[in-house]
């Protein structure tokens, strides 16, 4: 109500405990930070009043800033229009004239007439839609209608309010539109989603809807984000993306949140909505690498910070964003503070988190080494092989099927259980290996290359003998793997299966080579190795299916070499290039990359899917930039531009010649931050008389004022064990005028 | 050897019994097995044998009194197992422990250290590796039996099964014999298993020695060649690290307080915000240090503090060092290489974490013409002599050396290390707890000054027994999960001298009527596991110094596999007014659930319920060296051994001797 403002928030974060709100109006008043200088035609009137007073005073339709002072203190214009509530004699006089208010009803059509109807200025907004729906006779469900005002661009959402108290005379073009339409979402797995958003209600209201209905928590993570725009040459192409329909949904639906077949009621109810919820839910196989080279990358810290200046404001609705039906919006994670993952009930979360951290990395959106790209690489690589062979069960859930598999399961395990036994039993007769293999270690200088001996691979070692024949006797040398690095060293095409072992002793790492004669052998005696090495033995459940991975790799690269197109590898087959960021694509081949990947993966190719998910976020997430959202500003006594970074706990300044980290400043030190909305300057104090006062550049100050009320706002979430959304709270501290 | 294989189908019968409650099936015996365990014991009896000969005399009694208290634990494992059964837990044995220990290693796999080192040497406490076993092996269980199709029954095989398996997993565990290194330069022994965590080591440290169990003590390993030194973890087995040295090493295990070791916990802002100015660090408020702790290590993923700076660098296997800007992730540490950028994607990494430990150097600038002092060292943790595979890294100074070791343990332990602190934290809650108890007068007198009063353990008792913490202590012990340190108490077994039969003379002479059983102990496994274990302490009362050697610590065996010890009443017992007006009303509710209730030693008939020990002599060890303060734990102490005491006397007794002699028998032909 207040366009322009110098509004002030307290923000002691250390300070915000579950009190906050009282101690925030408290810190408001008691600083009587917002102290108004009314003025009124021509009687000027001093009042003092906390800006929730304000709000409420709706008579007063502008305010102007005459002067701002450097502290707390405004003098503000103010224009009323039409009546004052203190002025009853007047109002009473206007309330008998009835006069002719046209509203445009967008169901009748685009070239309809406006509808015209003769109102009172004392005919609250209820009113008017009843005759409005009475002229137009038609009969339909109106109660998702409501009347927008387009020259001030904001709804009559009170339907008490009276037209007088809104100020609507017979020159305001109404629109009678429905508060819910159709919205494309771009989520974060890549896929677009059509469904039907509120447009009335502020931003933050919207996707807590939208969340609700994709069964994502914690909706205060999230926000919309207008999309880069591609570029339009290949338009043929897009034309035929996918787009998973939701608009059917009854929004009425969508406020239970009753489970039916492990997800909420509305993706029940037939075949494509259980599609749309596995699209949701399972993490998308691995992208071409033309996907990737083809999409939008950032370059520079200041591309992106180009990227944050796209938010679209939580404190205003999407229509005043002059965001249209049809149009298109990102879904993405906004804030990087994700609190209480629970892979039970966070399943389109997780799914959607780790489609945003692949491709933050994908893309280099944030940047990370090698040894961490090929570790992510694996992790892509063991999800999507996970997600293919165990699909979470969507069918069987209902109680009855619960009871009943847990039935199931508990005899599966009592049996599994004693079966395990007799294996464990056989223990103590362990598996073991038992072949020919050749070996070579380079360390004893001789040129003698590989010699041959019978190899047996029992419990945690490996030992030789001569022959086969003399297996029974005292080894050659038992060599213990425990601890040892294993590394391949194989070329399928040219048939070289070597396993390379660094195994430590007291002197030191001895290396030794292993040289094994096919595909099979190479596989099983890997496997064995790799096992040993983390002080498994070959008994352990896991090494069928190290076997099986490390074949599946071995044909992968046999089809990145071209050499065979059978099927059967093709569907185990990725190409590596889908891994990793462009710009390993250009360093390295993928038959180069897959032997990379293949060793960071044999460090997670235990975890289970959801394992493997968290630990691919914990990765993401320890990263030194993790979390940095970045807008370039000015600094307030500099004259060139510099990069603020936001992050959840801390603001960075960096500066953009050397690309350093020049400043950081945390929030548990801040006392406070004021914004400029005139200036579109953010000055913070912190403690320790620290004052710093900067222009946003790339993003409205809005963004950057909302991303640290926000950050601030998540973390006082950990306190309060309520589970239902602070909102107000959210507002307060993001809202700057908006929310009063 | 049918006699055996009958005897031990009874016994086979025996086991079932205690373990199902309504074991139906008959069970065949199995005598392959037990044939080849014979094998298997005599080669362990004679390598030990050698190995146990050399050490010495004090290091065996309290090897002695950790065996025992072994068994103890073992014994009262089962009994709780087995609690509500009518039979009575069958035993061999009263017999006291011979000296050299030898009975009690029916080792059935040795490790590779057999022999033992230059530990005559008083002046260098090396650690002994030498191996045994615990409770000697079960035959594999029965497993036959018909097979029944209703769930119950198929849960009960099961359950047997599992039992048996555990058993037998406990027969092969390692278990190394380590002298720990005090400050004041004197030393103790003690028995640590595979499984034994660093912390389990430490809080039996913390039991012998009466320290404050403050959070900084640590365990720490020197390796001497290589003049290396680093503080094993608390989550850490110390057994595996062990293992790893070579047989003449030098190395050595510290028993002391280390600093560095949770700093990072109790000033976070030193390090994660080790940029900032000196000033506003030190001015840090509490509520901002634990904010910061919250932060790093409390989240989704652990924080690891932002490190970046240069250092020098010793290239491998080469004499130079060159300096290199590094950088700390948690992936490794990187470097940046020549005429590149510090961003991410060009930085070349130089280690990562995965299989190796971080060590302080010491003398480096002597040694390898380092440029400071300041290094520290990455190796794998097998490596023990000078090795190219060894990473030097020197810093400027002594506080950038901490910083880098402290963020490398970060990124290599991550959540592990704050865990260790918490339960740190707590373990140090309860012992000073038990320390402001133990300062209250307490009824009992010090009834035997021993000769040798520790000058360390009295002060140390009085500098933190007046701590006013009482009060805050005893709230979170009640929070606790089962506190080990207590439980420690419960299991070594003091010697009870008036109650128990003769004690038999320590090392030198045994009682006739034992030796038999004695030689014979080995054979005869399954007893251990049934058994209630001998009273074996007396002995070690008798021969050695109490203060030196206090009861052993319990074997790491109970924690795992006890069941729920009862934890609540510890605290319960320790605040309570019971403890401190009288001292043995507290083991009754403590002991209710392990031992069965014993009719055979204690009063005529004493039903369970009332506390079974009478008031127990006053001379344990603890008293012993603790004159002033009679603390609570004392008598709940005697009374395993009491009651296990019983259990000999019980009626297995008959049958185990009778098997004991069938082995005999054998082996003699």
């Amino acid at each position: 109500m207040l366009p322009n403002m110098y509004h002030s928030t307290q923000a002691v974060s250390q300070k915000l405990s579950c009190v906050h709100i009282s101690a925030w109006r408290k810190l408001t008043e008691k600083k009587g930070t917002s102290f108004f200088f009314f003025k009124r035609g021509d009687t000027s009137s001093k009042g003092k009043t906390t800006h929730h007073n304000l709000s409420y005073s709706r008579e007063v339709r502008r305010l102007q800033i005459l002067t701002v002072d450097q502290g707390n203190f405004f003098r503000v214009l103010v224009k009323t229009q039409g009546s004052n509530s203190s002025n009853c004699g007047r109002r009473k006089l206007r309330s008998m004239a009835a006069w002719d208010l046209s509203v445009t009803v967008e169901d009748l059509g685009p070239d309809a007439p406006p509808v015209t109807i003769s109102v009172a200025s004392d005919l609250h907004i209820g009113g008017v839609i009843v005759k409005l729906v009475e002229k137009t006779q038609i009969k339909r469900d109106w109660s998702d209608h409501a009347l927008w005002w387009e020259q001030k661009q904001h709804w009559l959402l009170r339907t008490a309010w009276t037209l007088e108290k809104y100020g609507i005379h017979a020159d305001a073009r109404l629109l009678f539109i429905p508060q819910h339409k159709p919205l494309k979402l771009g989520l974060p797995n890549g896929k677009t989603l059509m469904l039907k958003a509120c447009f009335s209600n502020p931003v933050f209201q919207t996707v807590m809807g939208i969340c609700r209905m994709l069964n994502i928590r914690h909706p205060e993570e999230l926000s919309l984000l207008r999309p880069v725009e591609e570029k339009k040459k290949k338009k043929d192409k897009d034309m035929a993306e996918e787009i998973y329909d939701l608009t059917e949904v009854p929004l009425s639906m969508v406020s239970r949140p009753c489970l039916y077949n492990g997800m909420p009621a509305h993706f029940a109810d037939s075949e494509q909505m259980e599609a749309v919820y596995k699209m949701l839910s399972i993490t998308q196989p691995p992208p071409a690498p033309e996907v990737i080279t083809k999409q939008y990358r950032p370059a520079s810290v200041v591309d992106k910070a180009h990227i944050n200046g796209r938010w679209l404001d939580s404190s205003r609705c999407l229509k005043q964003q002059g965001i249209q039906e049809n149009d298109r919006l990102w879904l993405r994670f906004k804030f990087y503070s994700f609190y209480d993952i629970d892979p039970k009930y966070d399943v389109v979360r997780l799914a959607q988190l780790y489609e945003q951290a692949r491709w933050a990395i994908l893309l280099e959106d944030i940047d990370c080494t090698e040894e961490e790209m090929m570790l992510f690489g694996a992790l892509q690589y063991h999800i999507n092989k996970v997600s293919l062979s165990e699909p979470r069960m969507l069918t069987s859930n209902t109680a009855l099927d619960d009871l009943e598999s847990a039935l199931q399961s508990l005899e599966v395990k009592m049996e599994g259980e004693s079966s395990s036994a007799s294996d464990l039993l056989e223990n103590m007769t362990a598996p073991e290996l038992n072949d020919y293999l050749k070996i070579f270690r380079p360390k004893r200088l001789t040129l003698k290359g590989y010699k041959q001996y019978w190899f047996k691979f029992q419990d945690t070692s490996i030992s030789y003998f001569k022959s086969k024949e003399e297996s029974i006797g005292e080894p050659i040398q038992q060599i213990n793997l425990k601890g040892c690095e294993v590394a391949p060293d194989v070329n399928v095409a040219a048939q070289k299966f070597l396993i390379r072992l660094l195994i430590p002793a007291p002197e030191g790492m001895n290396e030794v080579y292993l040289r094994c004669e096919n595909e099979q052998q190479y596989a099983q005696w890997m496997a064995g190795c790799r096992l040993a090495s983390k002080g498994k033995s070959l008994a352990d459940s896991s090494f069928q299916s190290e076997i099986q991975s490390i074949r599946s790799f071995l044909a992968m690269q046999k089809t990145n070499s071209g050499s065979s197109n059978n099927a059967a590898s093709n569907d185990e087959s990725i190409n590596t290039h889908s891994l990793v960021s462009p710009r390993y694509h250009k360093k390295y081949k993928p038959k180069q990359l897959t032997p990379r990947i293949l060793d960071a993966y044999q460090n997670v190719a235990q975890l289970s899917l959801t394992d493997a998910l968290m630990r691919f976020l914990q990765i993401w997430q320890a990263l030194p930039d993790f979390g940095l959202s970045y807008v370039v500003v000015r600094f307030k006594g500099s004259r060139k531009d510099e990069v603020l970074g936001i992050a959840p706990n801390r603001l960075i300044r960096i500066d953009l010649g050397v690309g350093d980290v020049v400043k950081t400043w945390r929030y548990n030190n801040m006392k406070q931050w004021n914004v400029n909305w005139d200036i579109k300057q953010v000055a913070i104090e912190f403690e320790g008389n620290v004052n710093i006062a900067f222009g946003c550049i790339t993003a409205d100050c809005k963004i950057v004022h909302e991303f640290i009320g926000g950050y601030i706002f998540m973390s006082t979430r950990s306190r309060e064990k309520s589970e239902t959304l602070n909102e107000e709270l959210f507002h307060k501290l993001t809202g700057g005028h908006e929310a009063l | 050897m049918d006699d055996i294989d009958a005897m031990f189908s009874d016994l086979l019968g025996e086991m079932d019994l205690l373990t199902q409650s309504l074991g139906q099936e008959t069970v065949p015996p199995k005598p392959l097995p037990s044939a080849e365990q014979e094998i298997n014991l005599s080669i362990g009896f004679n390598d030990l044998n050698a190995s146990l000969n050399e050490l010495e005399d004090n290091d065996l009694d309290a090897l002695m009194a950790d065996l025992v208290a072994d068994l103890n634990a073992t014994e009262e494992k089962l009994a709780a197992e087995i609690q509500g059964l009518d039979v009575p837990p069958s035993s061999s044995s009263d017999q006291p422990p011979p000296p050299k220990g030898l009975s009690f290693q029916p080792a059935s796999s040795i490790t590779s250290s057999s022999t033992s080192p230059g530990n005559n040497n008083t002046s260098s406490s090396v650690t002994t590796p030498s191996s045994s076993n615990t409770s000697p092996l079960p035959p594999p269980p029965p497993q036959s039996a018909k097979p029944t199709m209703e769930e119950i029954e198929a849960q009960m095989k099961a359950d047997k099964i599992k039992l048996a398996l555990e058993k037998l997993k406990e027969a092969k565990v390692k278990k190394l014999v380590v002298k720990v290194l005090m400050n004041d330069g004197s030393s103790k022994t003690l028995m640590v298993d595979e499984r034994q965590t660093v912390r389990e080591v430490l809080d039996n440290l913390f039991e012998k020695t009466h320290c404050d169990g403050n959070v900084d003590w640590s365990l720490c390993e020197t390796n001497h060649e290589l003049q290396l030194e680093r503080t094993f973890e608390d989550h850490e087995n110390l057994v595996e690290p062990l293992l790893a040295w070579t047989r003449d090493s030098e190395n050595k295990v510290l028993f002391q307080e280390r600093k560095d070791k949770f700093e990072v916990f109790k000033n976070p802002q030193n390090f994660y915000l080790w940029k900032k100015d000196k000033k506003t660090l030190k001015d840090m408020k509490d509520k901002d240090k634990e904010l910061l702790v919250q932060e790093n290590f409390c989240g989704s993923s652990i924080i690891v503090p932002d490190l970046e700076g240069v250092l020098f660098l010793k290239e491998d296997g080469k004499k130079s060092w060159k300096q290199r800007l590094f950088q700390l992730r948690a992936s490794g540490i990187y470097y940046v290489p020549k005429g590149k950028t510090k961003s991410s994607r060009d930085l070349v990494c130089y280690v990562q974490f995965d299989n190796v430990n971080v060590y302080y150097g010491k003398d480096v600038k002597n040694r390898y013409k380092a440029p400071t002092d300041f290094c520290f060292v990455l190796k794998h943790p097998q490596i023990q002599k000078e090795s190219q595979y060894i990473k030097y890294l020197c810093c400027d100074d002594a506080w950038t050396m901490n910083l880098w070791v402290t963020g490398i343990r970060i990124a290599k332990y991550g959540a592990s290390l704050y865990e260790n602190f918490k339960t740190a934290e707590r373990k140090a809650a309860v012992s000073s707890a038990i320390w402001t108890n133990r300062s209250t007068p307490s009824s009992s007198g010090p009834s035997t000054p021993t000769p040798t009063i520790k000058a360390k353990a009295p002060t140390q008792a009085n500098g933190h027994a007046p701590k006013p913490q009482a009060g805050p202590p005893h709230l979170d012990t009640d929070n606790l999960p089962p506190p080990p340190p207590p439980l420690n108490e419960i299991l070594p077994p003091p010697p009870p001298d008036p109650v128990l039969p003769p004690p038999p003379p320590s090392l030198t002479s045994k009682p006739s009527p034992h030796q038999q059983r004695s030689n014979n102990f080995p054979p005869p496994p399954p007893s251990m596991d049934s058994l209630p274990p001998p009273p074996p302490p007396p002995p070690m009362d008798n021969s050695e110094d109490p203060p030196d050697f206090l009861p052993p610590p319990p074997p790491p065996t109970s924690y795992s596999s006890m069941p729920p010890p009862p934890p609540p009443s510890h605290p319960a017992s320790f605040g309570g007014n019971a403890t401190r007006s009288l001292p043995h009303p507290s083991p009754e509710p403590e002991f209710l659930p392990p031992p069965p209730p014993d009719p055979v030693v204690l009063a005529p008939g004493a039903p369970p319920p009332p506390p079974p020990p009478p008031p127990p002599p006053v001379a344990t060890p603890r008293a012993a060296a603790q004159p002033r303060k009679m603390p609570p734990a004392p008598p709940k102490r005697t009374t395993p051994t009491l009651t296990g005491g019983g259990g000999g006397g019980g009626g297995g007794g008959d049958f185990m001797s009778e098997l004991m002699s069938a082995m005999k028998k054998r082996t003699d032909n």
